[in-house]
């Protein structure tokens, strides 16, 4: 048994590719039709290439009222590692995204958290310097 | 000292949670109303904020303007309506807001590919002993995964029907 798909719900799923590659930098790796919707995953060029990420659409309105109180509560639903985060929040406030959390340090960790326009909090994070 | 000065950059400025709250409230009062639709203006200054800035903020936190938001769920809730209720085309429209038939039924084809009564005759299940939204509406997320292969399958065997006739 492998960790090989996490998944996101988004409510578009054109838009939610664009803003996840286009401003998070992530690449497109499957992109199939599968009835009114699509089977959309993105890996990460800096992460491991084996691990997708899934776009789900975000169509059911149990997944929709969850999503939203999420949001609400300001509680982040995916969380992405980055190795410079000052730098990270910075180009992406070039790009108007949105935070909610800047940059700062928790315990041994510092996180930001951001909206991705598609409905959800993201949470980046740096981890503490190996070594 | 950084952090009075990212606060000297408006746009720049990070939503606090009083703010955030006061938008997914907007996003509720925009999607669903008592009596008509509250205007944007309306909703903004329910949010405490100018139309200008709460558009602005709206769009960069959700991805689209209050306007486009409004009627993405319109289309949502008739969507729902035609496939789980009795009512009548009229009623559905009336029902998200819309006054008028006509415009109804041009954005809802425009936005889904379909006239409102298509959509109503392909969802509708057969069964009406308790209406559901079909898995083809509301996938199962993940599930989607298998329905390419129901797809795939569809069409094999469809395909292979399709010799069999001849």
């Amino acid at each position: 048994m492998k960790i090989k798909l996490s998944s996101i719900m988004v409510d578009n799923q054109t838009a939610a590719l664009a803003f996840y590659t286009d401003i998070l930098g992530f690449k497109k790796a499957k992109d199939i039709p599968a009835g009114e919707f699509r089977w959309l995953t993105l890996v990460s060029p800096d992460g491991y290439p084996d691990v997708e990420l899934v776009l789900e659409p975000n169509a059911n309105p149990a997944a929709k009222a969850f999503q939203e109180a999420m949001f609400k509560q300001g509680i982040p639903l995916a969380a992405f590692e980055v190795d410079d985060i000052e730098a990270e929040a910075k180009r992406l406030k070039q790009h108007a995204v949105k935070f909610t959390t800047d940059p700062k340090q928790v315990g041994p960790v510092k996180l930001a958290i951001f909206s991705d326009t598609c409905g959800n909090l993201i949470q980046m994070y740096q981890p503490p310097q190996r070594g | 000292m950084a952090h009075a000065a990212t606060h000297i950059i408006v746009g720049l400025k990070m939503i606090h949670p009083d703010l955030l709250h006061r938008l997914c409230h907007a996003r509720d009062l925009l999607r669903d109303w008592e009596e008509e639709p509250l205007s944007i203006s309306a909703v903004a200054r329910a949010s405490n904020l100018t139309r200008f800035h709460f558009i602005r903020i709206f769009k960069a936190l959700f991805g689209e303007t209050p306007h486009q938001y409004r009627v993405r769920a319109q289309i949502e809730k008739a969507q729902h309506l035609l496939v789980l209720t009795d009512s009548s085309i009229t009623e559905i429209c009336m029902a998200v807001g819309f006054s008028s038939h006509g415009s109804f039924s041009a954005l809802f084809r425009r936005r889904v590919g379909m006239s409102p009564s298509e959509f109503q005759r392909r969802y509708r299940q057969a069964s009406r002993s308790e209406p559901h939204l079909p898995t083809s509406l509301v996938p199962g997320c993940l599930s989607l995964m298998g329905g390419i292969l129901e797809t795939e399958q569809f069409s094999r065997r469809q395909a292979a029907d399709e010799t069999d006739s001849f």
